[in-house]
């Protein structure tokens, strides 16, 4: 018999995260540690795709929209109201937790196809809105300025060093609290409704109810990962929230495996690098204007067509399965001899 | 033996590292980033690839097969002028992210002719050129706004504002058709505000305005439209737009006969985007149109006749477009402000150099632009044209008539303006 064992919530482990991190950001050179953030607001929304499809089943390609709903609602905050950034970041969850729900509820009636045309639809149409209320800014957007780095820090430190120190906390904190949520009951019912939800709902899950809470739980981090990429570029604009950033996104999520929280990063840094990278292979081979622009996006979308058709479950979790299936044979190795 | 030997190694080792000390001191007490002994490097961001890349895409060919010319024939003060372009697909974020890369790593000493509105403003609130000391030379928006001295110290417009070509265009209405009935189709967003704006200075009164959504104009929204301005019974028609707007607007009209007088804003106005789309030549014909350059069909121009040889050798079968003249004269105007800058230009002299020099530099426009110590203002106005039958751009009557205004209250003036001549081989002097 197993041992009941209580499960552990790993904080140790982020806060040896964060320490590294800070030290980390001392090392680097200013493009690194912008990247850096960006790498970070990456991290947030795909795990909020991850937590969403992986988990509770459910097909988004409007989290774009839930981002601008977070963005919009933080610098419209911060605006008219001039609220502490911390205020201002808390709401933008609210606020897309929100949006999640409402959305939710109509999700919860949808599957498959028709819940995916109706994100995409979102995707499309809600950010334009902004043109329509003035108090959004139109095309052109709204500034967002989270202000200056406290000047305890030193005449050295960067803004984007600021932003880097900010969104690298606000992706722990929301990595630590997804990952001890998809391991709570919560989880479990979200994972025991997308294997089969006739089965969940006799074992006594409200499986609506729950898929509900997955899509505000989502978007809530959604909105946060939108204000915080809205804090990185300074503005909040409809152009900044394209339909490709939903579509890069379930990319960086299918590249991270779509059920494994653990291969975020892998997601979020290959969408950071994979321009940078393309830029090295166009220049060493010496290509014309054409190929350099049009690199990243065949990169991408081979490694998609590859992970797809080879780790569809991402490689950490491929990684994990082979392990797995070694010990297996091992042990059944060992039986046989006895 | 052994010992002379190692003096001799330790004597010519010390001899190499004063010498490598030396050198390296050298360039670091006068060089400037992105300038070296050989080369002067400038960065731009744009959308390359994507829905908004129509027609700007040729932008950096343009600006390259210049500075091409201008390398071969000297470069300024012996330094090759380079380009280093990266595509933002017409995403705030990607032009953040491209301009950081653009500073940051390939350490350009300018940027130059960044594209759209939300943009530039996103790069110059999160990278903040201004702070860093970063010229943005010649942004691509007619957003008045950049001209801002205050809030963008390092930031010099080219295109004329929005606002002034309505008050322009009000003009022209006032002296060419008063008493008729005018409708105006506009974006309805900063472009359009702008453009609202301009009308209501030049007190241009409209029968009907309608307004579109960025992103909602093709073929069924442009038949609502129609029917919107035939029940208005509008002898002429603005089409205020971006080229989409324009080509949708004159394709559906085409089929459906409907023919008041057309009236093109520069932005939508290019007739190779407009035609490229499948709308027939002979509906632009005798549309009116207005350009800050000349026509890209006057070979008697010097300049036309100029950029178009040099882009037909550098970029042979593209066609000579007004995003391939506007592309050219931008470069032609950074090459003039790099050699104004001194013999070793810096981020600071380059700056001062528009700021002092920026309203005499020769160029193709055939309006005068307003730089100065208080003012990134650039160019100040437009000649009015008709579409030939063939569809391009030209002069009524072969002569052009050039209208200056401002962004604010100033009036409407047929401009005086004598066009500096095209300095020899077209190379600053």
């Amino acid at each position: 018999m197993h041992k009941a064992k209580k499960e552990s919530t790993h904080l140790p482990i982020f806060i040896l995260g964060g320490i590294v991190l800070y030290f980390l950001s001392g090392l680097v050179d200013e493009l690194r540690v912008y990247q850096g953030a960006t790498i970070a607001v990456y991290v947030i929304a795909i795990s909020s795709i991850i937590l969403l499809t992986g988990y509770s089943g459910q097909v988004s390609l409007g989290h774009g929209a839930l981002m601008a709903v977070g963005a919009y609602a933080a610098a419209v905050l911060r605006i008219e109201f001039n609220l502490p950034i911390i205020v201002c970041f808390v709401v933008a969850v609210l606020a897309a937790a929100f949006g999640g729900a409402l959305l939710g509820a109509a999700a919860a009636r949808l599957s498959g196809p028709y819940l995916a045309g109706t994100t995409l639809a979102l995707a499309i149409g809600l950010p334009s809105l902004a043109n329509q209320f003035e108090v959004l800014g139109g095309e052109q957007g709204l500034l967002f300025d989270v202000g200056f780095p406290p000047l305890s820090l030193g005449e050295e430190f960067t803004q984007y060093k600021w932003f880097f120190w900010i969104a690298a906390l606000a992706a722990l904190i929301s990595m630590w609290v997804v990952r001890n949520l998809l391991n709570s009951a919560y989880g479990r019912a979200w994972r025991a409704g997308r294997g089969n939800e006739v089965a969940a709902q006799l074992a006594g899950i409200n499986t609506a109810r729950s898929k509900v809470l997955a899509f505000t739980i989502s978007a809530g981090i959604a909105g946060l990962a939108g204000a915080l990429l809205a804090m990185t570029i300074g503005t909040v604009s409809p152009s900044a929230f394209p339909l490709a950033l939903s579509f890069s996104l379930l990319t960086g999520a299918v590249l991270s495996g779509i059920t494994t929280l653990g291969g975020v990063i892998i997601g979020a840094v290959v969408l950071v690098a994979i321009p940078e990278i393309a830029d090295v292979v166009a220049h060493r081979l010496g290509s014309s204007e054409s190929v350099t622009t049009n690199l990243p996006g065949l990169i991408v979308s081979g490694l998609l067509i590859l992970t797809v058709l080879f780790v569809p479950n991402g490689p950490v979790e491929q990684h994990r399965a082979r392990k797995a299936k070694h010990a297996a044979r091992h042990a059944s190795s060992k039986q046989e001899k006895h | 033996m052994k010992a002379l030997n190692r003096r001799k190694l330790i004597t010519a080792s010390a001899v190499l590292a004063i010498v490598g000390l030396a050198s390296t001191a050298i360039p670091a007490q006068a060089a400037e980033v992105g300038v070296s002994s050989t080369q002067i490097k400038l960065g731009m961001t744009l959308p390359m690839t994507g829905t908004a890349s129509l027609g700007y895409n040729k932008i950096p060919g343009a600006a390259k097969a210049y500075f091409d010319y201008l390398n071969a024939n000297g470069g300024i003060n012996g330094r090759k002028v380079t380009l280093v372009v990266k595509d933002d697909r017409y995403v705030p974020t990607e032009a953040v992210a491209k301009t950081n890369e653009l500073i940051l790593k390939d350490k350009v000493m300018a940027l130059l002719a960044p594209l759209g509105t939300a943009n530039v403003k996103a790069v110059a609130s999160s990278v903040n050129p201004a702070r860093r000391g970063v010229p943005v030379l010649f942004v691509n928006t007619g957003f008045s706004g950049f001209a801002d001295v205050k809030k963008y110290p390092t930031t010099y417009t080219v295109l004329p504002s929005y606002i002034m070509e309505a008050k322009i265009m009000g003009e022209y209405i006032k002296e060419n058709f008063a008493g008729k009935k005018i409708g105006l189709l506009y974006q309805d967003d900063d472009f359009g505000t702008d453009a609202l704006a301009g009308f209501k200075a030049a007190g241009t009164n409209f029968a009907i305005k309608v307004p579109y959504a960025s992103g909602s104009q093709n073929a069924a929204a442009a038949a609502g439209w129609i029917t919107k301005f035939k029940a208005a019974e509008v002898d002429v028609v603005i089409l205020f737009g971006v080229s989409s707007a324009t080509s949708a607007m004159l394709g559906v009209a085409a089929q459906l006969k409907y023919a008041p007088q057309w009236m093109l804003g520069s932005v939508g106005g290019d007739a190779t985007t407009i035609k490229a789309t499948g709308v027939p030549a002979g509906v632009l014909y005798n549309a009116i149109g207005f350009s800050p350059v000349p026509a890209t069909t006057d070979m008697k121009d010097e300049y036309v006749k100029f950029f178009s040889d040099i882009y037909a050798k550098a970029v042979p079968g593209s066609a000579f477009d007004l995003n391939v003249l506007l592309g050219m004269n931008t470069a032609f105007m950074t090459a003039q402000a790099l050699k104004a800058a001194g013999a070793n230009p810096t981020r600071k002299s380059l700056l001062a150099a528009i700021d002092s020099k920026g309203a005499t530099f020769a160029n193709s426009a055939l309006v005068p632009a307003g730089y100065s110590k208080t003012s990134h203002v650039g160019l100040t106005g437009y000649w009015v044209g008709k579409y030939s039958p063939a569809g391009d751009l030209s002069p009524i009557g072969g002569t052009y008539v050039t209208y200056t205004t401002d962004s604010g209250s100033g009036p409407v003036v047929k401009s005086t303006y004598k066009r500096p001549a095209m300095p020899a081989k077209g190379l600053p002097n």
